[in-house]
């Protein structure tokens, strides 16, 4: 029998220093990304199981507890080559399980998305005494706008979980997939693709600006591709002014997507991480 | 003796399942009865045999569950199932096929 002393050292009851076999166990575990947590402490118990009777045996050939941790070590091989034997077993169910995940993620998102620009319409309608037929005239046009603040949104946030010590490279998804959201929208609806795109923009650049440590400095992330557009086409169209309404639901918009990415990690995280 | 590590890659699966259908073994046991067998020349490496048997209990080959063993430690014992048993047959049929044809190859190679 074994417990931990609170600086992480192992001792048996008796006193004796027991090699800290579970750490070869965790590495290994970490490195391989297996998909369950139940799944993960059993491995790890298999393999805690394995190197205590390795060290048993080296043990019982008459070496002391350094040459027996050294031992135990080479015979066991690499951690990484492990792991990656591991990860090569469960990958089908790994990637399953991300698209699993990330199909949930999506849907959450949208759904909130539709929530909160839908309450913000709502309200403004009841505000301005608008007839709630010419916004729901609407719709069709903004379901794309939904999906595109969803889209912008998550395209970034999984550039950074894919790429997370690059920010050129965490952008490439975004980029990506916004240009042919371009190329969607133009062919399908080629009179109302700007405002879709600019609300993925938005979106996206929330996201970017939310990595700031600077409260409200993401306010900025949603308004900077309004301006822009502002800037350059509202001269050219009479009687055009900033969307402030557009401006409040992707803000709120965003807000509420980071709350569900936050809950997403919390939830699944031993599984992204 | 050590051999090609893409020489057993085939051979793996084989081994285990030929090894579980005569008792229920664990990791750590399944090592050392292939050390036994033979005579030290063939060791199992963990990085080898823990995925394989994960892999061979996936496909429903093996089944598994923790027993306590004489030791009093706590051990995940593999055994075979009615599909490994099947699959044990066929693949050491191919094997017995594979070899016979290569040690022919061999017998008038060397003659």
């Amino acid at each position: 029998m074994a417990f931990f002393h609170q600086s992480g050292e192992r001792h048996t009851l008796e006193g004796q220093r027991v090699i800290h076999l579970d750490r070869i166990a965790s590495r290994v575990i970490s490195l391989a990304k297996l998909p369950g947590k139940n799944r993960r402490a059993e491995v790890a118990e298999e393999l805690c199981a394995h190197l205590e009777d390795l060290a048993e045996e080296v043990r019982s050939e008459g070496y002391d507890e350094k040459a027996t941790a050294r031992i135990v070590r080479m015979r066991f091989g690499e951690a990484e080559e492990v792991a990656g034997a591991f990860a090569s077993v469960y990958a089908p169910e790994r990637l399953a399980k991300l698209i699993l995940r990330s199909a949930m993620l999506v849907t959450a998102s949208t759904m909130s998305v539709v929530v909160v620009i839908g309450g913000v319409q709502l309200i403004a309608a009841i505000c301005t005494a608008t007839s709630m037929v010419s916004i729901l005239r609407g719709i069709p046009q903004e379901v794309f706008g939904f999906g595109a603040v969803t889209a912008g949104y998550c395209s970034l946030y999984a550039g950074e979980r894919i790429f997370p010590t690059s920010l050129a490279k965490a952008l490439s998804p975004s980029i990506t997939l916004g240009l042919c959201l371009a190329a969607l929208f133009g062919w399908l609806v080629p009179h109302h693709a700007a405002l879709p795109l600019a609300a993925f923009a938005c979106a996206a650049a929330g996201r970017l600006l939310q990595r700031v440590e600077i409260p409200f400095v993401w306010f900025a992330g949603t308004a900077l591709p309004l301006l822009t557009a502002w800037a350059l086409f509202g001269p050219l169209i009479s009687g055009w002014q900033f969307p402030w309404l557009v401006w409040v639901g992707l803000t709120v918009s965003c807000k509420a997507l980071r709350e569900i990415v936050r809950l997403f990690e919390r939830v699944f995280v031993q599984d992204f991480a | 003796m050590p051999f090609d590590r893409e020489l057993l890659k085939g051979s793996i699966a084989l081994l285990i399942l030929k090894l579980l259908s005569e008792r229920d073994m664990y990791g750590y046991e399944i090592i050392q009865e292939s050390l036994r067998r033979s005579q030290d020349a063939f060791e199992f490496k963990e990085g080898t045999l823990y995925p394989a048997l994960h892999q061979l209990h996936k496909r429903g080959y093996l089944h598994s569950e923790w027993r306590t063993g004489k030791n009093g430690k706590q051990r995940k014992y593999y055994g075979v199932t009615a599909a490994g048993r099947k699959a044990a047959r066929r693949s050491e049929q191919e094997w017995l096929s594979f070899t016979k044809v290569v040690n022919a190859i061999l017998s008038k190679a060397n003659a």
